[in-house]
């Protein structure tokens, strides 16, 4: 076991020095002196109170869907489809906010959670019936999700949710009541961050604590063993996909009442996409997801940051992050390539 | 309004534009159908096209010459394929998180590479391909025009659905090719060699997806933009599926998806008051539905997506 562990650090090492690596060349390639560079990286992210809080504010939409896609992938339901899902939160929370103006104001900023869970959780459930009962790919099912999603808000600011004074498709700015209080001013960090921090525990707590997590993990180690001991597979599926679909819609929500305080196109800026690798670099791991956004919401920031200053393009960010998990993928030819020499060793 | 879309023009149009949307999904459904009929599920098309379109692009532009473009998408879609290939097949990793992690690096890549290439140069811009008019076929009322007024990448995606049409349907190899999606274990049984096939399978995913990004850049556009294939790969993994794993099917299902394409800008052109997103959403319905109606007689490979593992049991 810690010969294992010490040799997975080793290459997990590897792999960070590698992107480190790699990081250098892109920025020598865009004609940028690479210790500038860093300097601006850093003074994007530590220079100043604003940038400093737009790290966390970035993270929280990833800690949410990140959250989301390492509860469903724990049951093996690769949920693809949490960009679908943020939509749908963002939807359903934005309308709560904008029609139940009766309700005051944390209540109904709590009811706009709730709707954006839901919506979210339902978003996914879809796929999980689907797949649980009739045995369609979940990996199809949710992408066709997500164009549907991103349409289905598109319509909705266009119209029911289209603000009635102005032309372009969003809708109206939400009353401050229910938006998210923002604790550091200047900056736009909200509690939704904290929200997400609470929320990490909550899974934390959930996944090793609970016997629902224990089983939801029972699953996805061995279908066939967890049916046999009488765990059943098609429920668990069912559960961890709404409660990832649910917290994608989190995201959504949150998003919306905290950052843009209105609802509009293109709000998740592709989360759901980068959650999926996240959750993967995170090995699954709640608070380990923590840790991995926030490193990439700061890598964002502060690779703006080199683009604003020096132009270096900030493309760099999805190089990085999808040469890691590759990396990641293939680190197993060392394990093979050990294998091989043992056998030859005999 | 009515009046306004019941014309002749209007079809011409509409079908002209829908087999002009097709085409790029047709080639990569193509590539996928391929590579999916061999065992190893793709999700990384999106990387391959988007890979295809940049090279092509830059290729065209440097040498000021199409084929060589055309060549270099091909050349550019089989690199991405060979990643995927070598984690999947080489190291039997999940063929899922392969294909996401490879899209998101290629978007990056391409993105990076023509922030270099356009450094200081406003618009870059190459000639599209010309279109070559095939008398007669061309005369044909409504689809004449559109399916035989196209140029040489159209025809193209005929002659290849034709052709991998007939080598599932009439040849020994082209058995052993869908037999090693089903099961692999058997076919190896057999003297097949599953691992060479599937290693050329993806070889050709990545060349056909190549030519379907080169199709967007040549034929389309006319110019690279970033991100500019949104979502086709994905698209073109629908297709593959409403087609039901086969080469004619899926030419009839990308069809669909380009028609839909085509209606909606067709429909906007003319002013219809419907938000376009409605229409934008229907091909991902109908796939939907599709996939509901086929349940239960599930025509995917049996072995699609299993990592196949010559020493395990």
């Amino acid at each position: 076991m810690n010969v294992k562990n010490k040799s997975n650090m080793i290459q997990m090492a590897a792999i960070l020095a590698i992107a480190v690596i790699v990081w250098t060349l892109l920025i020598v390639l865009s004609n940028a002196n690479p210790l500038e560079a860093y300097q601006m990286f850093f003074n994007g992210i530590f220079g100043n109170l604003n940038g400093f809080g737009e790290v966390f504010v970035k993270a929280t939409p990833l800690i949410f869907t990140g959250l989301g896609c390492a509860v469903a992938f724990r049951t093996g339901f690769f949920n693809i489809g949490a960009e679908g899902q943020f939509y749908m939160g963002a939807l359903g929370s934005a309308w709560v906010a904008l029609t139940c103006t009766g309700v005051p104001g944390i209540l109904r900023i709590i009811l706009a959670i709730a709707a954006g869970f839901i919506c979210g959780g339902v978003w996914a459930l879809i796929a999980a019936m689907l797949k649980a009962k009739l045995g369609i790919s979940e990996i199809i099912v949710t992408i066709m999700l997500n164009y549907i999603g991103i349409n289905i808000l598109g319509i909705a600011v266009r119209t029911f949710l289209m603000d009635p004074q102005g032309s372009i498709p969003q809708s109206e700015k939400l009353d401050a009541s229910v938006t998210l209080f923002r604790f550091l001013k200047p900056t736009r960090l909200h509690t939704g961050f904290l929200l997400a921090v609470a929320t990490v525990f909550i899974i934390w707590f959930i996944m090793e604590k609970t016997t629902m997590g224990y089983e939801i993990k029972v699953v996805g180690f061995n279908q066939r063993a967890a049916q046999c001991n009488g765990i059943s597979v098609v429920k668990n599926v069912v559960i961890s996909a709404c409660l990832s679909g649910g917290l994608a819609g989190i995201a959504g929500a949150v998003e919306v009442l905290g950052v843009q305080r209105k609802l509009l196109e293109g709000i998740s800026g592709e989360c759901g996409y980068t959650a999926v690798l996240i959750a993967l670099l995170a090995g699954n791991n709640p608070g380990t997801v923590l840790v991995t956004a926030i490193l990439f919401a700061g890598l964002e920031v502060g690779t703006n940051s080199m683009q604003r200053q020096m132009g270096v393009p900030s493309a760099i960010v999805d190089i990085l992050i999808g040469l890691m998990v590759l990396l990641i993928l293939g680190r197993k030819i060392m394990e093979m390539k050990k294998m091989k020499k043992l056998k030859e060793g005999k | 309004m009515l009046e306004h879309i019941l014309t002749v023009s209007f079809f011409t149009a509409f079908f002209a534009a829908a087999v002009r949307m097709a085409v790029p999904l047709i080639y990569a459904g193509l590539g996928e159908v391929i590579s999916e009929k061999a065992g190893i599920l793709n999700i990384g098309m999106e990387g391959i096209m988007i890979s295809g379109a940049f090279f092509s692009f830059a290729g065209t532009y440097y040498s000021g010459n199409a084929a060589v473009g055309i060549l270099c998408g091909m050349a550019g879609g089989m690199l991405v394929s060979s990643i995927h290939s070598f984690l999947c097949i080489k190291l039997a990793q999940n063929q899922s998180v392969s294909g996401i992690a490879i899209n998101t690096f290629m978007l990056g890549v391409t993105s990076f590479l023509y922030k270099l290439m356009s450094n200081g140069q406003s618009y870059q811009q190459i000639t599209p391909l010309a279109k070559i008019r095939i008398p007669l076929l061309a005369d044909i009322p409504f689809l004449g025009n559109a399916f035989f007024n196209q140029d040489i990448m159209t025809y193209g995606v005929y002659i290849l659905i034709l052709a991998v049409t007939f080598f599932y349907k009439k040849t020994a190899v082209g058995l052993a090719f869908s037999a090693i999606g089903e099961n692999p274990r058997s076919a190896d049984t057999a003297g097949i060699p599953v691992h060479r096939y599937q290693y050329i399978a993806m070889a050709i995913n990545g060349i056909f997806g190549g030519l379907g990004g080169a199709f967007l850049v040549l034929v389309q556009v006319g110019n690279f933009s970033e991100s500019m294939t949104s979502g086709r790969g994905y698209i073109a993994l629908a297709a593959v599926i409403l087609g039901k794993y086969m080469p004619c099917g899926m030419f009839g299902a990308a069809l669909i998806f380009g028609g839909a394409n085509a209606l909606q800008i067709r429909l906007q052109a003319v002013g219809v008051p419907l938000p376009t997103q409605a229409l934008a959403m229907l091909p991902y319905i109908i796939t939907l539905i599709a996939l509901l109606c086929s349940a239960g007689k599930n025509s995917a490979p049996e072995a699609l997506g299993v990592p196949y593992i010559r020493e395990s049991r």
